[in-house]
């Protein structure tokens, strides 16, 4: 699909990216020598698989152009809903499935009241994801749920290990390939950047735009479920506040890798939630309070998407103009008639 | 005529190695309506550019009325004198027209926290339109309004403010019909006598001698000739040479031999829709070019639509190769061998973003894939190559994004998606509104191509293109179609049709 | 010239105009007295003055909260971060006091820090051109962490009531406690530069078309930079009205404001200006949620079952607004 100057400026990004999370991975590590430890790293990885199961269904529906603000309550309803199946002495598998079908139908309403009847989206998902954080509370009231967790089996997707690696890095991975492999090297993939980019457009080309984007919200439910699910099981109980904590990480790691890597993909996604992970897994080691770790996320988040804004490559362009000004600028393919 | 109100010289103008403008000329009388020729990338938007204040120029001086001025913004070329109104003008569509015109200027201070004085306002909109009788009602929201009326709009707002000599008028005509062309030159003559002089660019050369009072052409970023639309009629000149450079025979491609026509593909029998047109039939056939001549309003757009299922007919048949055929949205369309070449290529047509590789295989995304589900790479890129070859699209990059290229190359990568989607009944709208005339001839020669293979329809408000590239012409007038009587329209009788629903004259 | 003959004009207008007007303006008033009569059938202590006072007191706050949102929404932007720079500006208040600064100091330095993360988002907004829910998101983390960071994660206590606090007490017959005239007054100025100054209108006209606005040369960066320093302004008064009202500066205060407000903004723009949020209109929501919610109390629902009243009120607020405006829609096209 490119041409190896496409692919050369990709893999400059790309390296820039693995350059910049060595050193701060070499940063954390001189300053604190635990970072790099065997406990720690997995404790990086276990953190991941969560926040990045997140942070994928969220690049569904950012590539569709649109927002979802219901994570938190998706979330918290879920991992309630989980948890009182759990308790109720479910299978495991399941569980997982009952909690996959409510997400669906979660993301599904959101979805097709987005797409199909043309409601706001930011406000749509904060709406609905109000109401889940209010059915949260309906199973015991808002007291959490730990009963049969431990003989359930969930507490293996946290401690199990295959091949020295978590099995919840192992989720990860496989799932994350297999969106990599939808959304880049399928029509499939084609169809939902096209509707993301002009939907108009889209749907002249017989393209089912809305489909696509009640589906990246459906995906993004799903997503959110298998990410708290992760939670509930390295926590062992059930909580209304699980996944509250999942919104912003997704959000810093799928803009931030996007503005990284030039626009928004999975690759750029893994590698931002990478990133993010390690910064706030480095913070919490050295000790920062708690209370901070929303805050540097966020403004991580905010110097990212500014140091990649097209306002901020003008002011550098000026600024390098300024110093080299014989240097042409960049000539644009564009005819000045245009 | 007295003093030139503009006069610019050697204005030059580059873009990193591209040379915009090289040492222009430009003189400017007062109250004359100047027409502004050129293909696309001659420089005559940069020219505009540079007067409205949106570009700086390199070197070279502009005076008006006799005074050196330099625009930082396009603030300081209104304040000299200079009012543009830009191709597609932004209006507030939820706002009247009276509060369009002033808008940003409602008080003297053009403070933000002026108070507005609605009588003070009705006030100056009722001087401004003693002096420009336009019989629009301003109290009316401009998204209610038709094309002529917000142009009109957007013209009145740009010389409400004092003191304006200089009216730019971008490519004003390229979404009115005919009969609202007519209202905005009247509205142009008012302004005239009034002494402002006005810069008009358009494609469109006939209007060049309907209004203009003379006129300069643009090539390869220098203005190359200057005349008086009198001095061009007496001399016989051709401005397409002009403008190309070089002498240009007919742009349209030779018709289809009678004989050669070949089945019919598409059929359309007593087609209806609500507020679109009524009872229209047809046959379109391979090997034949079908025009389908319409003056905006007359509902060629919505059949086009219609037929490719955006917006699906409610009463009538159509049939593909002898079969009825039901289309609800354009993915049946397409899967029926139907394409459409819509007529707002920006929005309808094109991911601007997005480079050809993007945009060529979004309507047959099946073929991309080879029919299955992975997207086969290098037989995309190299079909995409191939067909972007095909159509001469220039500059041939891939990857560049799709709002880098002209108007005509963008309908170029349009006409390789439909290539690509390997339909068997091609329907183009409006093909070629904002193209230059180079790329026209291509695009002609392209629908002739394909009409070796395919049947193709041709859905344009532009007489002179249906009667020059179609091989059967109908026109469409207020919805319902008129054929010729004696079977073949001459270009009169087609304008007549279209204009006043008349089988002949 | 005959240009008049394509202007059709909609038939028989005017006097189905004038019901059509009135409805739009006044349903949700009829639904405050209709939602108050209901509850007060069931529960007349709704009426108490205590509860009368309790529910303007909120009611106060929220309007000082979400008058700079509104604008806000109005011009087509969003803004999420409101009510974490309330919960800031309440935590700066009670940190301010127990360094042992004045109550004028704390309120001064409270004002300033909302004004500033206005003036932050506005700038990375309009100058910047970052979309607005991205960079509000992430002043909204940066603020609720600062306000966590300053108790340390816990609440801090006020000893001294202060100079606003007579001002939330029931006066006026014991059911209204004076805050509402300062803020009633606020909203009449605001009112009044929505509807007759230039600002106003710049500010619906944004919302419709940027482009427009900008081609006619109204400093549209500013005017977006003033919109979100004005709603970091607001929001951070109503936190400091909150730590008055509170005794206390809590950290956590802001997540709920979230929702609430957002619901009356929106809620507000299906009155007066049909799919607009106007002052007006939020004044009105403001009140009506406020009774719902003591009603809601005084009938014992539980505090979750109200927050998924409230997200079901906002979702069937977008649906009206969204088939309203489909309805206008294929009027306009219809024509």
């Amino acid at each position: 699909m490119r041409t190896w100057k496409d692919r050369m400026r990709h893999s400059t990004r790309g390296l820039g990216f693995v350059a910049l999370v060595l050193i701060v991975a070499a940063i954390f590590g001189a300053l604190e020598p635990r970072f790099l430890s065997y406990v720690s790293l997995n404790g990086i990885a276990r953190h991941m698989a969560a926040n990045g199961l997140a942070a994928l269904g969220l690049t569904f529906v950012v590539i569709v152009r649109k927002f979802d603000l219901s994570i938190a309550g998706v979330a918290a309803f879920c991992a309630m809903s989980m948890g009182a199946l759990i308790a109720a002495g479910w299978p495991l598998w399941s569980v997982i499935l009952a909690g996959l079908a409510l997400g669906a139908v979660i993301g599904g309403i959101s979805g097709i009241a987005i797409s199909r009847f043309g409601l706001p989206d930011i406000v749509t998902t904060i709406a609905v994801g109000s109401i889940g954080t209010g059915l949260a509370f309906i199973y015991t009231g808002g007291r959490s749920i730990f009963q049969n967790f431990f003989t359930s089996g969930i507490t293996d997707l946290n401690d199990a290990k295959l091949m020295g690696l978590g099995v919840s890095m192992w989720l990860l991975v496989a799932i994350y390939a297999l969106a990599w492999f939808v959304l880049s090297r399928t029509r499939t993939g084609l169809a939902f950047y096209a509707t993301g980019e002009n939907p108009m457009a889209a749907h002249f080309s017989g393209i089912a735009t809305r489909r696509f984007v009640a589906l990246a919200y459906v995906l993004c439910a799903m997503c959110t479920v298998l990410a708290v699910l992760l939670i509930l099981a390295e926590s062992g109980t059930a909580e209304t506040n699980k996944g509250a904590n999942l919104m912003m990480p997704a959000y810093a790691g799928v803009f931030l890798g996007a503005a990284i890597m030039g626009g928004t993909s999975v690759i750029a996604s893994f590698g931002g939630i990478l990133l993010i992970t390690m910064l706030l897994d480095g913070f919490a080691l050295m000790g920062l309070p708690y209370y901070y770790s929303d805050g540097v996320v966020s403004l991580i988040l905010l110097i990212g998407v500014l140091a990649f804004s097209d306002g901020a490559r003008g002011t550098l362009e000026a600024l390098r103009f300024l110093f080299w000004p014989q240097k042409p600028t960049k000539p644009t393919a564009k005819g000045s008639d245009a | 005529m007295g003093a030139p109100v503009l006069i610019a010289s050697d204005v030059c103008k580059r873009f990193g190695p591209v040379q915009a403008l090289r040492n222009v000329d430009f003189r400017l009388e007062p109250g004359e309506v100047h027409a502004l020729l050129g293909i696309n990338g001659a420089g005559k938007s940069t020219f505009i550019k540079i007067l409205s204040g949106a570009l700086q120029k390199d070197s070279g001086t502009i005076r008006i009325g006799g005074e050196d001025v330099h625009f930082r913004a396009p603030e300081d070329a209104i304040r000299a004198g200079i009012a543009t109104v830009q191709q597609h003008p932004e209006l507030v569509p939820d706002m009247s027209g009276l509060d369009n015109i002033f808008l940003g200027r409602e008080t003297a201070s053009r403070s933000l926290m002026g108070r507005i004085d609605r009588e003070a306002l009705e006030a100056r909109a009722d001087a401004l339109l003693a002096r420009f009788a336009v019989p629009i009602d301003l109290s009316q929201e401009v998204g209610q309004m038709s094309a002529v009326e917000r142009e009109a709009v957007a013209i009145l707002q740009a010389i409400a403010v004092d003191g304006i000599r200089v009216l730019i008028l971008d490519e004003p005509t390229s979404t009115l019909t005919d009969v609202e062309r007519e209202d905005l030159f009247a509205l142009m003559n008012q302004l005239r006598a009034q002494g402002i002089a006005i810069i008009y660019i358009t494609h469109q050369l006939e209007e060049v001698f309907a209004i203009a009072d003379s006129f300069s052409v643009f090539r390869g970023g220098a203005c190359v000739a200057r005349m008086s639309v009198d001095e061009a009629r007496s001399s016989g000149v051709s401005l397409a040479d002009l403008m190309l450079g070089e002498a240009v025979g007919d742009i349209f491609p030779k018709k289809a031999d009678p004989d050669a026509r070949g089945d019919v593909f598409l059929e359309v029998r007593d087609l209806s829709l609500t507020h679109g047109f009524e009872n229209v039939s047809f046959t379109a056939h391979r090997g034949e070019i079908l025009g389908l001549f319409g003056l905006v309003g007359s509902g060629c757009d919505e059949l086009a639509k219609s037929i490719f299922g955006v917006d699906p007919p409610d009463q009538g048949e159509i049939l593909i190769h002898g079969r009825p055929v039901s289309l609800r949205k354009p993915r049946e369309a397409l899967d029926a061998g139907i394409f459409l070449v819509p007529g707002d290529r920006r929005t309808e047509g094109l991911a601007l973003s997005r480079h050809s590789l993007f945009n060529v295989p979004m309507a047959n995304l099946r073929r991309a894939a080879g029919g299955r589900w992975g997207l086969k790479s290098r037989q995309l890129r190299s079909d995409i190559q191939r067909l972007t070859d095909q159509v001469a699209l220039h500059p041939p990059h891939l990857n560049t994004p799709a709002s880098g290229f002209s108007g005509g190359n963008q309908q170029k990568i349009v006409l390789a998606k439909g290539l690509y989607s390997e339909a068997d009944i091609y329907i183009f709208v409006e093909p070629t509104v904002g193209v230059d005339i180079g790329a026209r001839a291509k695009i002609y020669g392209l629908m002739r191509d394909l009409s070796e293979r395919a049947a193709v329809i041709v859905v344009s408000s532009d007489c002179d293109e249906v009667h020059g590239v179609a091989d059967r012409t109908i026109a469409l007038h207020k919805g319902r179609h008129v054929e010729p009587e004696s079977g073949v329209f001459s270009r009169d009788d087609l304008l007549m049709a279209g204009i006043m629903g008349k089988g002949s004259l | 010239m005959t240009m008049t003959s394509t202007v059709k004009f909609a038939q028989s207008r005017p006097r189905g105009r004038k019901i059509a007007r009135l409805t739009t303006d006044l349903w949700l008033v009829v639904a405050v007295i209709v939602v108050t009569l209901g509850i007060a059938s069931q529960r007349p202590q709704l009426l108490d003055a205590v509860n009368i006072a309790t529910v303007l007191k909120s009611f106060s706050i929220m309007v000082v909260m979400v008058l700079g949102l509104t604008w806000v929404i109005a011009s087509g932007k969003i803004d999420v971060s409101f009510m974490q720079v309330a919960a800031l500006s309440n935590m700066i208040c009670a940190y301010a006091l127990a360094q042992g600064w004045s109550w004028g100091g704390a309120i001064v330095v409270a004002l300033l820090a909302g004004a500033l993360v206005g003036l932050i988002n506005g700038w990375l907004v309009a100058s910047m051109r970052l979309p607005a829910l991205i960079v509000t998101i992430s002043t909204a983390g940066i603020c609720a962490s600062i306000a966590a960071a300053l108790g340390k994660g816990t609440v801090i206590r006020i000893a001294d009531p202060g100079p606003l606090e007579p001002l939330l007490q029931p006066a006026l017959g014991g059911a209204v406690p004076m805050i509402v005239v300062p803020v009633l007054l606020i909203a009449a100025v605001a009112w009044f530069v929505q509807e007759r100054l230039s600002f106003g209108r710049y500010i619906y006209a944004l919302g419709q078309n940027e482009a427009a606005v900008r081609a006619v040369g109204v400093p549209v960066v500013k005017l977006t930079v003033v919109l979100f320093v004005l709603s970091g302004v607001s929001s951070a008064l109503a936190g400091i009205l909150l730590a008055s009202s509170l005794s206390s500066g809590q950290p956590m205060i802001g997540g709920p404001f979230l929702i609430n407000g957002l619901t009356v903004v929106l809620l507000g723009g299906m009155m007066v200006r049909v799919g607009k949020p106007n002052i007006l209109g939020t004044l009105t929501a403001t009140l009506f949620i406020g009774v719902l919610f003591s009603g809601a109390t005084l009938l014992g629902l539980p505090d979750f079952q109200r927050q998924i009243i409230q997200g079901g009120l906002l979702l069937t607020g977008l649906i009206v607004a969204t088939i309203a405006a489909s309805h206008h829609g294929a009027r306009t096209a219809g024509q």
